[in-house]
């Protein structure tokens, strides 16, 4: 295995920067490290690894942060990110909840990826990328920092999710003047991808309006070895081992990835059909060996007559999103800016 | 399953504070590329919490790769064993990381094994921390770090690098050890400002447990808990908004003032302001004029046939409340009768006789209505200063007297025999009636903890009825005007303390036991008052009760004033 695993490496790295390659290599080995053959997660050692940084109501290239209890029962925290006031003082503690000023200002719940087990919402990686939305357009993000597997199952990401799609749109402060409503756009990378569709559908039978869905490399699955998981098996920091291992740490115990929750579009999923299910921006990165559950998956919601934006990166690799050092991340901002623009006019 | 809170304030942000003040990367901007210096550390990695040189990056790199390999071949415990070691070695500094990884898994024949690599856990290290599993407490030096520098030793025969100790500096910010391995004191600096949010309902919530609980506390005397609490109030009240806000922050000011004994502010004294404020409070909210509007009501039917009147009116301020019976009294059927008013107030601060001022304008009033008008003002500090004599009484055949009293007979409660002396008076003028309206609820009850949790609600509720109001300048002084009150209440003891509210029933007692009957407000009043309401916002929100033959004005559920009318009763 040895000689094929260093022509993998090597390969991996013409396609990203150095540092991109180093970022997601250390991932990868950490994850390696804490990922049990018998299905337990070395949580604590996690903890440890995860570079964290705190939430900052002081403004940092225009914006600030703050983080919210969200619901005492199950400690469901999330950090909230707000551009700067002008006049770029530091909010005081009553301005954190001021009320957002423009006509249309959307709200994004974002959902940190992590493969359901991973990361939080006050991870570096993550905490940095919310910075980077809400510094594009002037947006407020909020990052759920949802329940993790494999302590806690499906549906509990959902439920978590859930409970902050409906946090922030009961939020007064939140409501743009136009209409006094919140207009929230749900959005996630990898599982956090997965759990905005889900709570997306929540949303859609309970009533709760959702503009619009922006999944970036969306975890999706199903039993069946896709053409892209054989090629790329390896060949670009994911294996189709782990991405197994990751499912069977979420789903429930005895379910196998036919469950709904792994395959949306699978026998056992609930057709989206006639829903007014919100529009779609799915990006997929070329690289990734799930690329193809990821097209079914808007295959999907065109088939049921969802309208979906399908954005396809040749040479992007997992978590090309992280650092702003190559075009796709580029592209992929302004796709997002676009895509929430859309519904502000 | 509930998580652990902890968890969110992670214990590695020492190192990975994103929120510096050093330059921060560019976030878009597709030609900006990183042009970074080979000595510096690749921005990009920084801002995620890891700390590598540029100049090292493919050394990093190659180190994974290694790693990477080895970690195929190895077995599944060495592994685990892998897992335990690393909390030993600072994440965020990759390159030593791997590096220690790398010899944990392919230990140089030269030395007898990582230990060497790191005296300082050296010490309290030996093979029994290696038994794979999960992490475990790290005893002795590692935990504990407070200086900024720390060191690598290195066995110099090896190729590992001699790491110096990391220049506080070349981190973004925080002064808690650079390179701490396991757990990071956490400190933050001025430019990080991290915050955790409770709802704000949760807020309300404990807002009104730290109210009772200041209250409690200065009620036992415990001033030191009590000036605790009071801080903790302000800074809830901050967290709160609209009418909940505004009570809370009077309240706190008022708790405050009787914990450090202050002296009300001078404007308690300053009766003018007063008078000012009440006029705000009649125009932003229903209250006064549901007063004037209902007490006038009896005062007309109980000068019904009369040809000569007379009201002496306790509570003359500006004398908003006669221009209205005045003109009802100039359209009654038959002509109006001659109409006297005696109008007493305190004393103004500029000694000025505003009291005679308001006699005039009221004099213009009556001269455009065509009613025979005369008036006389009387100051005086209390109205247990007033004789019957002073006020100049005809013989009951000829006039009919009125006596009105709107929000001033509880401020005879704090003086012994103030409210007898007043009720003696008022007998003798021999009144055909008693017109009388007053704050409905206990708040003169002998336990300061009662006192203060019935007037918290009373005034969250009247305040909460004003929210409704357009902002305005009326509102605010409105505000001011219920807050002077709220302080008078919380923060003043003795004859000093005349906000002395008592409810209908106990009034009723009070009343009854000296000499007085009711005297009903016909339903007339009820329909009139309910009516007048109405032209408050649609009356949204307020309702007007009868009660006894009295009309109560709430807010919602919570009646908030009462008027009432008495007479003599049959006995005298």
């Amino acid at each position: 295995m040895a000689g094929s695993d260093q022509v993998n490496l090597i390969e991996s790295k013409t396609v990203v920067p150095l540092n991109t390659w180093v970022l997601i290599s250390n991932f990868k080995l950490a994850y390696n490290l804490l990922r049990r053959p018998d299905g337990t997660f070395n949580r604590h050692l996690a903890e440890f690894l995860d570079r964290k940084v705190p939430a900052n109501a002081n403004p940092v290239n225009g914006v600030f942060s703050f983080d919210v209890i969200m619901d005492r029962q199950t400690n469901l925290l999330s950090r909230v990110y707000r551009p700067a006031y002008a006049g770029g003082d530091p909010p005081s503690f009553t301005d954190l909840q001021k009320p957002v000023d423009g006509e249309v200002v959307p709200v994004i719940v974002f959902f940190h990826g992590g493969s359901f087990v991973h990361s939080s919402a006050n991870s570096a990686i993550y905490d940095t990328l919310c910075r980077r939305l809400v510094g594009l357009c002037g947006f407020v993000v909020v990052s759920v920092n949802y329940r993790r597997a494999p302590e806690n199952r499906y549906p509990c990401a959902y439920d978590d999710g859930w409970t902050a799609l409906n946090w922030v749109n009961s939020r007064p402060w939140l409501q743009s003047k136009k209409d006094s409503k919140v207009h929230i756009f749900l959005a996630g990378d990898s599982s956090g991808g997965n759990i905005a569709h889900n709570v997306a559908v929540r949303a859609v039978e309970s009533g709760i309006g959702v503009l619009g869905n922006i999944l970036l490399n969306p975890m999706f699955g199903g039993t069946e070895r896709t053409e892209s998981e054989t090629r790329l098996d390896g060949k670009y920091f994911v294996t189709v081992r782990d991405r197994d291992w990751y499912w069977r740490a979420f789903l429930p115990e005895g379910e196998d990835r036919e469950h709904p929750a792994c395959s949306p579009f699978g026998p056992k999923s609930k057709s989206l059909e006639g829903l007014s299910f919100p529009k779609s921006l799915v990006v997929v990165a070329g690289l990734d060996l799930i690329q193809d559950w990821q097209l079914k998956y808007a295959e999907g919601l065109k088939r049921a007559g969802q309208e979906v934006k399908l954005l396809y990166l040749d040479q992007a690799t997992i978590g090309f999103y992280l650092l702003p050092n190559n075009n796709h991340f580029h592209t992929v901002m302004e796709e997002i800016a676009a895509f929430v623009n859309a519904e502000c006019q | 399953m509930k998580r652990d809170l902890h968890q969110f304030q992670g214990p590695n942000h020492g190192t990975s504070i994103a929120g510096s003040s050093t330059s921060s990367p560019a976030v878009f901007g597709k030609d900006k590329m990183m042009m970074v210096k080979e000595e510096e550390d690749d921005e990009l990695l920084g801002v995620l919490g890891y700390k590598v040189r540029s100049s090292e990056m493919a050394e990093v790199a190659l180190k994974l790769e290694q790693l990477e390999t080895m970690m195929g071949n190895a077995q599944e415990d060495g592994l685990a064993h892998l897992a335990t070691d690393t909390v030993h070695y600072n994440p965020a500094e990759l390159y030593s990381w791997l590096d220690n990884m790398l010899t944990e898994l392919n230990p140089p024949a030269a030395t007898t094994g990582s230990n060497a690599l790191n005296p300082e856990i050296n010490n309290n290290n030996n093979n029994s921390f290696f038994t794979g599993g999960d992490l475990k407490a790290i005893p002795g030096n590692a935990v504990c770090r407070r200086s900024n520098q720390f060191a690598f030793a290195v066995d110099s025969s090896s190729n590992k690098r001699l790491k110096p100790s990391s220049s506080p500096d070349s981190m973004v910010t925080s002064p808690s050890p650079a390179g701490v391995i396991g757990t990071t004191v956490t400190t933050v600096t001025e430019s990080t400002r991290p915050l955790i949010l409770v709802d704000s309902q949760d807020n309300g919530v404990r807002l009104v447990h730290a109210l009772m609980a200041c209250a409690e506390a200065v009620q036992s005397s415990n001033l030191t808990l009590a000036e605790a609490l009071v801080k903790q109030i302000g800074f809830l009240a901050v967290s709160q908004a609209g009418a909940m806000r505004k009570v809370a922050t009077y309240f706190a000011e008022a708790l405050a003032r009787r914990i450090y004994r202050l002296s009300p502010p001078q404007t308690q004294i300053d009766h003018s302001l007063s008078d000012t404020l009440q006029m705000h409070f009649y125009e932003t909210c229903p209250y006064l004029k549901f007063a004037h509007f209902t007490a006038n009501q009896a005062i007309l039917e109980a000068f019904e046939g009369k040809k000569r009147v007379h009201v002496i009116d306790f509570s003359m301020n500006q004398g908003l409340q006669w221009p209205a019976l005045m003109q009802a009294l100039a359209l009654r059927e038959g002509g109006p009768p001659s109409f006297r008013l005696t109008g007493i107030g305190p004393p103004a601060a500029d000694n000025s006789d505003h009291l005679h001022e308001v006699g005039c304008k009221l004099a213009q009033l009556a001269e455009a209505i065509h009613v025979e008008f005369e008036y006389r003002g009387f100051v005086a500090n209390s109205l247990a200063d007033l004789d019957a004599s002073m006020l100049e009484l005809r013989p009951s055949e000829t006039e009919a007297v009125a006596v009105n009293s709107v929000f001033e007979l509880h401020k005879l409660l704090g003086r012994t025999g103030g409210i007898e002396k007043v009720f003696g008076v008022v007998k003798q003028i021999k009144p055909v009636i008693f017109t009388v309206v007053e704050q409905e609820s206990n708040h003169n009850g002998p336990v300061f903890l009662d006192r203060f949790t019935e007037s918290l609600h009373y005034y969250s509720t009247l305040f909460d009825s004003l929210e409704g109001a357009p902002s305005s300048q009326d509102k605010v002084m409105s505000e001011v005007y219920l807050g002077k009150q709220i302080c008078n209440l919380v923060a003043c003891e003795g004859p000093d303390r005349v906000e002395r509210h008592e409810t209908l029933s106990q009034w009723s007692n009070r009343f009854g036991s000296s000499g007085f009957a009711p005297a009903h407000l016909g339903s007339n009043a009820f329909k009139q008052a309910s009516t007048l309401l109405a032209l408050f916002n649609g009356g949204e929100g307020y309702r007007v009760e009868k009660n006894n033959g009295c009309l109560m004005l709430s807010w919602h559920t919570r009646p908030l004033i009462t008027t009432s009318a008495w007479k003599l009763s049959a006995v005298h």
